[in-house]
């Protein structure tokens, strides 16, 4: 028999290709380059999403986008771009979000294979439900800096994305962040927490002031009644630290030394804390005036700044950022963004100064916007490999070779056995798993007397456990609905505690996500013996704690997993052994969707763009800080436990 | 030239600063800067010549010649060959045809395009360049460009991709100075300013060094004659990638037919790659078994995703070995698309 070839491939797969119908999810990094190999390759039918326009900084990978394409809507920029070198290519691209209900198991049935090209662990879990619900092929992948990976999920045949627990965002206790920060990081981190506490939404877990130890978990709605730290004439008004600065009009000397310097005076006070540790050092504002100078050669953003400097630039963002506020008008929130130059400087000064004031050496605002902004570094080659090595998985699926189909790890350097790409075999479903299992289970660890049924939404089931829209009942025998995905329908339940639905120890709630197709049984588990402020624990899943002594696997991992706190560039020189667990990749650099709030835009919303055609008035995605009530790590200090992203 | 360190000390303007940013968060402003004062050949505009220009050009070099004699081919189905090039450009010559989608990529490189032979090229021509890249090339081109560079220090680059399969080598000169980052460790001072913990030694993470370091490569002539005869050699043969005998056959044919494998002429060319395979495997006195038949038919036509991978690797060897950071692969990276299996091996006198 003849076999006859259309270009590299056999006949009956090239004609396959011209018929079936893919989905590419985000048109980023990855996004690009394998609607590029795609349209070559000769697939003919191609929907793309993405929720995002393009910046500058996309530029030096995201190569079907131009300068002057700044602003617009990724999806479609792709689509047109495509579309040049490829005039016949049906290409339909949409500028949403993939959470949004509107993509339902329907949509997802139209497709052959469904392609993640994503930055977000929450939108990566959606999918994998989808294209679960739907029995689609998913091909997951994901890179940062020099390494990326690349894998095949296919219901009942493979591990979904969920399969193995994957580590949760670092953590640190709020101590540490509040009274005795010992690395740049914790600086960092109280700088953002300070930039919402003035000009943001208010967080009862984003406290910056110092903390006297042994406070319990406060309530949300106490956050608009918390204290400051220092009130000079004794009296304790409880006021909400916006509230302390709108009375002095936001001005910025008075901020600096309530701050930098009043604060730092009490927590002297607190002389338990600096018996091992150096204590820090309160500065005065006019006894730094004009202290030093700075003189700019080379990049700007490269420079690491005197203390005066920090003053400087301390008082500029906060008279900006102040009137930004004002502006807005009555109840107004900015959002921080580390794209937006004065939030962005208002970290670099606060965090500096802060750093200087625990002895730390101060950092550029370069270094600072990697660690504020959790900035995975990206470049155009690894993204090429991997979009690559996707559209190979795919040809393999198409012609009905799934047990072909491999994990592939992209490394920095070859291995042992002289690999740089390192294909491991695909693992069967994990029969723990809480999502592709057949009747999935979990067990939850918490306080029904303490947690309030928000909490329960928002924290436990669409952050811990990926939902989107959960309806929840109470297996008492009345059906007790406890939560709906109806907007409106169940709000009277958020403030309410779970004991007051009679939930108690051994309880089990039927929680259904339908846009998912999915159903989770819960069993509760009361405890009245949680860590402080960790509000609940998965049971069977060992605690969060500050990260164990690491392999070399993990060294190269801890990047690529979504550790943003100690983003940096990737360095690891050391190669992975070939039976990796798998590693895929976050570079979660747009924050992701789930949040501690109540808000959280957990189906997305489009970014902003001035493209007058779509008429679209969206407005960027809120980035909150995440929190997770991650276990503290034992140790006897009076820590507090704040997560963040 | 290259190992000067500040090479026309080029300035990274904020303009730069702000499109790299996301580069220079890996690899540094060093790097960055050796880069922006580097200028590299590109031979064969090809699905792998694109790929690598691509890649090179958002890179941000100084300047990329793009250099290809063939034409557009009118019989290439628009959407196989590659993204350079615009449909409307049949009959045209090849790099000129990529010049603007290459340029529009990113205006802050100088791309240039050139259609003549590269055969006819005199020595000197080559010596403009930092680095010279060869794709689509004969043996005895590749050969003869490759002697001829790297005696004068310049960074020498071969690759091709044969429908599943794709290869690089790379010839960076007898001594190849680069840094290699590493963390450093922080001894414990009582003063140091690196924290109030000072007192115990860390890795902190934000602090590292660079070490510098060598490396060292043969020429490509002599790693494609490696004598098999050898008893070593022989032993050695296990661990060996088949690659690397693929890849002499696909090199004779491209000698002998003057083409590389068409599909047009699937049957007749699958049979001379098998001759071809009898041929050069006793030449080179190793087994027949090595190659079984099955290889003739996935090495035809450059197929996209494959480009994309090999692409993507050279393109970032070039990079590195431009910027002198980060160990080279020494000195072959084979890649086969059917296994997803991605292999650097070194092949030359020990």
């Amino acid at each position: 028999i003849m076999v006859q070839l259309v270009g590299s491939l056999r006949k009956e797969l090239a004609d396959s290709l011209s018929t079936c119908k893919v989905l590419v999810v985000g048109a980023g990094g990855i996004g690009c380059e394998l609607l590029k190999n795609l349209v070559l390759t000769g697939f003919k039918n191609i929907e793309v999403i993405d929720l995002d326009t393009i910046d500058v900084s996309n530029l030096n990978r995201q190569f079907l986008f131009q300068k002057k394409h700044v602003g617009k809507s990724k999806a479609q920029v792709a689509k047109e771009s495509a579309l040049q070198f490829c005039p016949t290519a049906n290409i339909t691209a949409y500028h949403d979000s993939i959470m949004n209900p509107d993509y339902n198991v329907e949509f997802f049935r139209k497709f052959v294979l469904v392609m993640n090209a994503l930055d977000n662990r929450a939108a990566r879990n959606h999918v994998n439900r989808m294209c679960l619900a739907a029995d689609i092929p998913l091909i997951e992948s994901g890179t940062a800096g020099y390494l990326g990976q690349v894998t095949v999920i296919k219901k009942g045949m493979t591990e979904c994305y969920e399969c193995q627990p994957k580590p949760t965002q670092k953590t640190f206790p709020g101590c540490t962040i509040r009274n005795t920060p010992s690395e740049p990081i914790h600086c960092i981190v109280w700088a953002k927490y300070l930039f919402n506490q003035l000009f943001g939404e208010e967080d009862a877990d984003q406290e910056v002031s110092p903390d006297t130890c042994g406070v319990t978990w406060r309530k949300p709605e106490e956050t608009a009644a918390r204290a400051t730290a220092s009130e000079k004439d004794g009296d304790i008004k409880r006021v909400s630290t916006k509230d302390w600065a709108r009375s002095t009009g936001y001005d910025p000397v008075k901020l600096f030394n309530k701050l930098f310097k009043d604060d730092i005076m009490y927590l002297l006070t607190m002389d338990k804390l600096w018996k091992k540790r150096k204590a820090p050092t309160p500065l005065d504002w006019h006894q730094l005036e004009n202290s030093d100078s700075y003189c700019v050669s080379g990049l700007k953003d490269q420079q690491v700044l005197g203390v005066w400097g920090h003053c400087q630039l301390f008082q500029q963002s906060v008279e900006t950022l102040s009137s930004q506020l004002q502006e807005k008008g009555e109840g107004a929130e900015l959002v921080w963004d580390k794209d937006d130059p004065p939030a962005m400087d208002f970290v670099t000064a606060a965090s500096n100064l802060r750093m200087h004031i625990f002895s730390m050496n101060m950092k550029s605002r370069f270094d600072v916007k990697s660690m504020a902004g959790n900035i995975i570094p990206a470049i155009a080659t690894t993204n090429a490999v991997i979009a690559g090595l996707i559209v190979l998985e795919g040809l393999k699926i198409l012609s009905g070779e799934l047990e072909s189909c491999r994990t592939i790890f992209l490394n920095k350097c070859p291995n042992l056995r002289k690999k740089l790409l390192v294909p491991c075999i695909l693992d069967p479903p994990s029969a723990n798993c809480y999502v592709c299992t057949s009747k999935p289970e979990v067990t939850v660890k918490l306080n029904v007397h303490k947690t309030m049924v928000l909490s329960l939404q928002d924290r436990i089931l669409k952050e811990r456990f990926g939902m989107v829209a959960p309806d929840v009942q109470i297996e008492d025998g009345k059906g007790t609905i406890l939560i709906s995905s109806e907007e409106g329908e169940t709000e009277a339940n958020n403030s309410k505690f779970l004991s007051d639905f009679g939930i108690r120890n051994g309880s089990r709630l039927q929680v259904d996500d339908f846009l998912q197709d999915y159903t989770l049984l819960v069993n509760v588990l009361h405890t009245e013996e949680l860590e402080r402020d960790v509000e609940f624990e998965v049971v069977g899943e060992a605690p969060d704690k500050a990260p164990p002594p690491q392999t070399n696997q993990e060294e190269v991992n801890s990047i690529t997993n979504g550790n943003k706190d100690s983003a940096q560039p990737s360095t690891s020189s050391k190669a992975p052994a070939e039976d990796d667990d798998i590693m895929i990749v976050d570079s979660d650099e747009e924050e992701g969707a789930s949040s501690s709030s109540a808000t959280a835009a957990t189906s997305g919303t489009k970014r902003k763009h001035s493209d007058a055609e779509t008429g679209e008035a969206s407005t960027k995605r809120p980035r909150t800080d995440q929190l997770s009530a991650a276990a503290a790590p034992t140790d006897d200090d009076d820590d507090d436990i704040i997560a963040l992203d | 030239m290259i190992d000067m360190i500040e090479k026309e000390d080029p300035v990274i303007s904020e303009e730069e600063a702000a499109q790299y940013d996301r580069q220079i968060r890996l690899w540094g402003l060093d790097a960055q800067k050796r880069l922006r004062g580097s200028r590299v050949l590109l031979v064969g505009l090809g699905g792998l010549g694109a790929e690598v220009a691509k890649n090179l050009i958002l890179a941000g070099v100084k300047g990329l010649t793009l250099l290809d004699h063939e034409q557009v081919h009118a019989s290439e189905e628009s959407c196989r060959a590659q993204f350079l090039v615009p449909v409307t450009a049949r009959g045209q010559n090849r790099a000129r045809a990529s010049l603007e989608r290459a340029q529009n990529l990113n205006p802050m490189v100088e791309v240039h395009a050139d259609s003549d032979r590269v055969e006819d090229k005199p020595d000197d021509f080559f010596l403009q360049f930092d680095a010279v890249c060869l794709t689509g090339c004969s043996r005895d081109l590749m050969v003869r460009v490759d002697q001829l560079c790297s005696q004068r220090n310049i960074k020498v680059f071969c690759g091709d991709v044969y429908g599943y399969y794709g290869y690089m080598f790379c010839n960076l000169g007898q001594e190849h100075n680069y840094v290699e980052e590493k963390p450093k460790l922080v001894k414990p001072t009582g003063n140091s300013n690196d924290g109030p913990e000072a007192k115990k030694a860390k890795v902190d993470p934000n602090e590292t060094t660079m070490v510098k370091k060598t490396s060292s490569f043969c020429t490509l002539k002599e790693a494609l004659e490696v004598d098999w005869t050898s008893e070593k050699a022989k032993a050695g043969l296990k661990r060996t990638p088949v690659d690397y005998f693929l890849l002499h056959v696909l090199l004779k044919f491209r000698t002998d037919k003057g083409r590389d494998p068409d599909p047009q002429s699937f049957a007749e060319d699958s049979q001379l790659l098998r001759q071809i395979r009898d041929d050069v495997l006793e030449a080179l006195a190793v087994s027949g078994d090595l190659l079984s038949d099955d290889f003739t038919s996935y090495c035809f036509s450059e197929m996209s995703p494959v480009c994309a991978v090999v692409g993507g690797v050279l393109g970032q060897e070039v990079v590195k070995a431009l910027s002198q950071r980060d160990p080279p692969h020494r000195n072959f990276f084979f890649f086969d698309g059917r296994k997803g299996n991605g292999v650097v091996d070194f092949f030359g006198p020990k």
